[in-house]
């Protein structure tokens, strides 16, 4: 992860992005006042590390594997609702499970290691887009 | 609720998912992120986008296609994907 770089402008910026466009972030835009510069900051942080994973994650979910399978499930079975509470559900749990996963690798491994193993994972991340653009 | 569906569905995607890009990329990103509220709410609002984008166009297609065509596109769909992860698998 980049170090993060509380620019006041930005801040307000995003936070009026944020407040537009996501209802369940807006609590924690609005709860920052632009006198409370450490609140601001960690707001911010917050914000960063949403769109940071929100668009990592759409990027490399656009067209995967598990969208088309949705697709094609959604066209054959003409239920789009079921078939989206049924993937939306399992998302949301191996999501949590990664989440997990994380945490608990965070207390057990030292920071250095596990910024230098996030970095790698990334990288990898990366070039497997990399190659779905390659072969698409 | 065709329950049957749901299972299937969720049991699909379930699996293509577990170890799968985005789920390295939470645990990444949980494992030296501060705090996880925002990591979690990311993953999960963009995972729900794009699979409310795929059931969407799957609706869509389906309503302008012949369903003789949508069936036939959608097995050699599910074919395709079932090759991939079968290949993947055995060249790992």
């Amino acid at each position: 992860m980049p170090p993060a770089d509380p620019a006041p402008q930005n801040s307000a910026q995003l936070e009026a992005d944020d407040a537009a466009g996501r209802a369940e972030e807006s609590e924690q835009a609005s709860s920052a006042t632009p006198d409370e510069n450490t609140e601001a900051a960690k707001s911010m942080g917050g914000l960063k590390l949403f769109l940071t994973t929100f668009v990592t994650i759409f990027v490399a979910e656009i067209g995967d594997k598990t969208q088309v399978t949705t697709l094609l499930m959604s066209a054959e079975s003409r239920a789009p609702l079921t078939v989206f509470l049924g993937a939306g559900s399992a998302l949301i749990l191996t999501t949590s499970l990664g989440i997990g996963v994380g945490r608990w690798l965070s207390k057990r491994v030292s920071t250095r290691t596990l910024e230098t193993a996030t970095g790698a994972l990334l990288m990898i991340i990366s070039l497997l887009l990399l190659w779905d653009v390659v072969t698409l | 609720m065709d329950w049957n569906l749901l299972g299937i569905s969720f049991i699909t995607v379930f699996i293509s998912e577990l170890g799968d890009k985005s789920q390295l990329a939470a645990i990444a990103l949980s494992g030296s992120a501060s705090s996880l509220r925002p990591v979690f709410l990311g993953a999960v609002s963009a995972l729900l986008l794009t699979s409310l984008l795929g059931v969407w166009l799957g609706d869509v297609s389906a309503l302008l296609l012949p369903i003789r065509w949508v069936k036939a596109v959608a097995a050699l769909g599910f074919a395709i994907i079932a090759v991939q992860l079968l290949w993947v698998d055995g060249s790992e």
